[in-house]
């Protein structure tokens, strides 16, 4: 197990390593420069060529990129910002923290809502609360989070003026965004479940069971649950990928100041430093989150504990 | 052993998930302290005043804010300049200057300074002044506003003398533009004065916090110079999206907005009651044509083109698409309202090249083109422009694009980024564009549109051997205008070099931008100002 636990770490390498030289390159390619960027419109183009000059702006690609690298890996520097002038890591590691508790909220809610819904639908099929569920659960897959943000907005801070509307300062400001960024995933798992849920049910080793008079709960969690589980574990790890890097929307309705929303800012000013650094840290999440589901997936299922149990015999 | 593997795993997990959410659960760190407290006593348990900022704060450093929306914080609230502007009441007035005195040739200017504190509680002295305007000059983005400085010398604590290379009369544009700030504090913070709050302003305001994520605090400066602000603490927060703007200012957490979402207006108008105001801004979008485009063999070149596009535009349109009908046309350089130098189009002595469409086919047919050439469609390449591609000026850009199909004239619509695009328009990689002028209230600000010395700042390129005007004397008249105080020869000199660029079709005035603004009935914001406004004057209703 540790073996594959080992293996599945060596491939982050060439995984973040790919994902930096992609985002590194398609920044270099976009029109524009630091010098321009950071002098104005106004400064003499002179000053701007000694700018770029003196940042290595003017190095070949796969200088700066390995420079960038080096930088990185050997010294955690991800440079300085262009329009704030401050260290790039102390710029995007405080909104990265924000985005990380908020895609927790958010995939917390949408399990513990999603799971247990997709459970019962499956038990309780053809019921009408399987087709009720399974109805809402269709129209809110398919409703984006700004549609849901911006109704929250006017239902509970605008008209019912239970809670506030923008901010992280405390608690109850995470509660529209939590509800906004988890319900469209909850819908997903609920839905991934219950399709989970069916499959296993009428698999023969349940048949089994019932027939040798087990009760309906032990057949339930025990045997079929179980088995449902694995799919549904790694929806619920890509889910949680796809609320880190896709934050930026409730972000920005709700002004949360997260990494997504610091990009997309960011963009307008060509602050290269903080796009590529943020896009990495994003991405190098993703990876990490997906490692763990991994595990998560070897643990639970104990075919792959078995053939790496056989490996090491 | 199995067993033993695999909590240890389910441990190491739980242990990752918790640290991770918890590191994310705890309290925001609160930003830096500011690096004294200023004045004789700290306010404390007043009402805060809420502000929207659209977007991060880019430095507490005067010189290094960019942008509108940081300027109205750092360069009005923070710190102060000799001059400061009052957009309401139509120009630059003194400040931090009590008097200044101008030498008859026009090259010499002496300015009294008031008795002023900065924030940290040291004396504002003439070498304070001298420090900020040498710091200003060695910065290339002041160049546009300090270039006509010879030197600067502290006379006396009081006085500093600025010898000019020439006599130059737009000289409050730069005594606003510069604000003056402590030598000591500055000098001490080094490479990150900027990047912190900090006390070295001479401003009713001071920054206590300053987080360039979640937003900034201001206090009031007990020992300003005219006396405490009447609100002491204000608070901006950052909400980019205006539908949220709109919803945070009906929900009360908001007390004042400028820049007020022009497409939630109506309703704007509506929850604000009598607060509210719309104001011609002194900003405005212009059409330009590059006449050194080579698409379609240089189409653009030939002047009826230029003109039968401007005539082919409907002003009314534009306004509508950009403004929801809020703001006006524009006809003009700059609203001859607010700069006293800017030529009127009342006035009748330039070309305004309003909407006509039975003229703008004319100039086509006389240039030669057939009816088989409209109706196939005359390429002149792409109308480029920047911003959302649902913002203001996408929306102009289309409006163009289907008035000039009403002339058999065709063109791309391309929308991207301002980083993206304004590199592009200052080196002349374009056909048509839409770009914003503005922030200035003296007429010379057109030297950067038009003097080939502007390079890197103007989008139409004049100093050419094929230029469609006379460019010599373009600027030739450029460095007249400024060269006298007279405002009436100053106009007669500004009204000849605006005809002479309506003249060549390459600039088109298209929409003055308004500004909207809404405060809540708690607030009085003393005399409005569209843009730079001063919380100083604010009070809260009693």
């Amino acid at each position: 197990m540790y073996r594959y636990v080992f293996k599945r770490l060596l491939f982050l390498i060439p995984t973040i390593l790919g994902v930096t030289l992609i985002i590194y390159a398609v920044m270099s390619i976009t029109p524009g420069d630091p010098g321009r960027s950071m002098l104005g419109t106004s400064a003499p183009q002179a000053d701007v060529d000694a700018y770029n000059e003196a940042l290595g702006y003017n190095l070949p690609f796969f200088q700066k990129y390995l420079n960038y690298l080096i930088k990185m890996i050997f010294h955690q520097d991800f440079g300085i910002s262009y329009f704030t002038k401050l260290p790039v890591f102390q710029e995007i590691w405080p909104r990265f923290l924000v985005t990380i508790k908020l895609a927790f909220f958010g995939i917390i809610l949408s399990t513990l809502v999603g799971v247990p819904f997709g459970i019962y639908a499956a038990v309780k099929q053809y019921s009408a609360f399987d087709t009720i569920t399974s109805l809402v659960a269709f129209f809110m897959a398919a409703f984006p989070a700004f549609v849901l943000g911006l109704m929250f907005l006017y239902i509970f801070a605008l008209k019912l003026n239970l809670l506030p509307s923008y901010g992280i300062a405390t608690f109850a400001h995470y509660i529209m965004p939590a509800m906004a960024i988890s319900i469209p995933p909850a819908a997903q798992n609920m839905r991934f479940t219950k399709s989970s849920m069916l499959e296993a049910i009428r698999q023969d080793y349940v048949r089994t069971a019932r027939a040798k008079g087990a009760p309906e709960r032990t057949v339930i969690w025990k045997h079929t649950l179980r088995n449902a589980l694995l799919p549904v574990v790694t929806q619920i790890g890509l889910n949680l990928g796809m609320l880190i890097a896709g934050a930026v929307v409730v972000e920005r309705i709700f002004s949360i100041p997260g990494i997504g929303s610091l990009i997309v800012d960011r963009i307008s000013y060509k602050d290269e430093p903080v796009i590529i650094a943020g896009t990495i840290l994003i991405s190098i999440t993703f990876t990490i989150v997906m490692l763990i589901v991994d595990i998560l997936y070897a643990y639970i299922d104990p075919r792959i504990r078995a053939k790496y149990a056989k490996l090491k015999g | 052993m199995e067993e033993n593997m695999k909590k240890t795993i389910s441990y190491l997990l739980i242990l990752v998930m918790l640290v991770t959410l918890f590191t994310g659960c705890g309290a925001q760190k609160d930003p830096a302290e500011p690096a004294a407290t200023p004045g004789s006593s700290e306010p404390t348990g007043d009402k805060i005043l809420h502000l929207r900022k659209t977007s991060s704060l880019q430095s507490t450093d005067w010189e290094a804010t960019t942008n509108t929306t940081d300027m109205q914080v750092v360069w009005v609230q923070v710190f102060e300049g000799l001059y400061t502007i009052d957009e309401a009441k139509g120009g630059y007035q003194n400040c931090l200057a009590e008097k200044i005195d101008v030498s008859e040739d026009g090259k010499i200017y002496t300015v009294t300074l008031v008795d002023a504190k900065f924030q940290n509680g040291d004396q504002m002295k003439a070498s304070d002044v001298v420090f900020s305007y040498n710091r200003a000059m060695q910065n290339s983005r002041f160049n546009y506003v300090t270039s006509m400085i010879d030197k600067i010398e502290a006379k006396d604590d009081k006085t500093v003398v600025f010898t000019l290379k020439y006599p130059y009369s737009a000289i409050s544009h730069t005594f606003w533009s510069i604000k003056i700030s402590s030598e000591r504090e500055v000098t001490e913070a080094g490479d990150s004065f900027g990047t912190t709050p900090h006390t070295a302003g001479t401003g009713p305001y001071y920054i206590s916090e300053y987080d360039v994520a979640s937003g900034l605090k201001l206090k009031a400066f007990e020992d300003y110079w005219r006396g405490p602000a009447n609100i002491k603490d204000v608070e901006y927060r950052i909400i980019s999206e205006d539908a949220a703007a709109v919803i945070a200012f009906e929900n009360g957490e908001l007390d004042y907005m400028s820049d007020a979402p022009l497409a939630e207006w109506d309703s704007l108008k509506v929850s604000s009651g009598e607060n509210n105001s719309l104001t011609k801004g002194n900003n405005i979008r212009f059409l330009g044509i590059n006449y050194l485009s080579p698409t379609n063999n240089n189409i653009l070149g030939n002047k009826a083109v230029r003109e039968a596009i401007f005539y082919a535009i409907n002003r009314d349109n534009v306004n509508i698409a950009a403004t929801e009908g809020l703001g006006d046309p524009a006809y003009e350089y700059m609203p001859h309202e607010y700069v006293a130098t800017s030529p009127s189009y009342l006035d009748g002595n330039f070309e305004l090249y309003e909407y006509n469409l039975e003229k703008a086919k004319q100039i086509l047919k006389d240039a030669g083109f057939t009816d088989a050439d409209i109706a196939a469609g005359i390429d002149v390449g792409t109308l480029t422009t920047y911003g959302a591609g649902t913002g203001e000026k996408a929306k102009q850009a289309q409006v163009i694009q289907a008035n000039l199909a009403e002339i058999g004239i065709k063109c791309e619509v391309y929308v991207a980024e301002a980083a993206q695009i304004t590199p592009r328009l200052y080196s002349q990689d374009y056909d048509l564009c839409i770009f914003g002028d503005s922030g200035n209230y003296d007429f010379n600000n057109i030297r950067q549109q038009v003097h080939s010395e502007s390079t890197g700042m103007y989008v139409v390129k004049y100093a050419d051997p094929n230029s469609p005007l006379d460019y010599k004397k373009i600027e030739s008249l450029v460095d007249q205008g400024v060269a006298t105080d007279d405002v009436a020869k100053r106009l007669e000199i500004y009204t000849e070099l605006w005809a002479m660029v309506m003249d060549s079709a390459t600039i088109l005035p298209l929409v003055h931008l308004p500004v909207g603004i809404v405060w809540s009935d708690e607030l009085d914001p003393g005399g409005l100002c569209p843009t730079y406004y001063h919380i100083y004057n604010f009070k809260w209703v009693e």
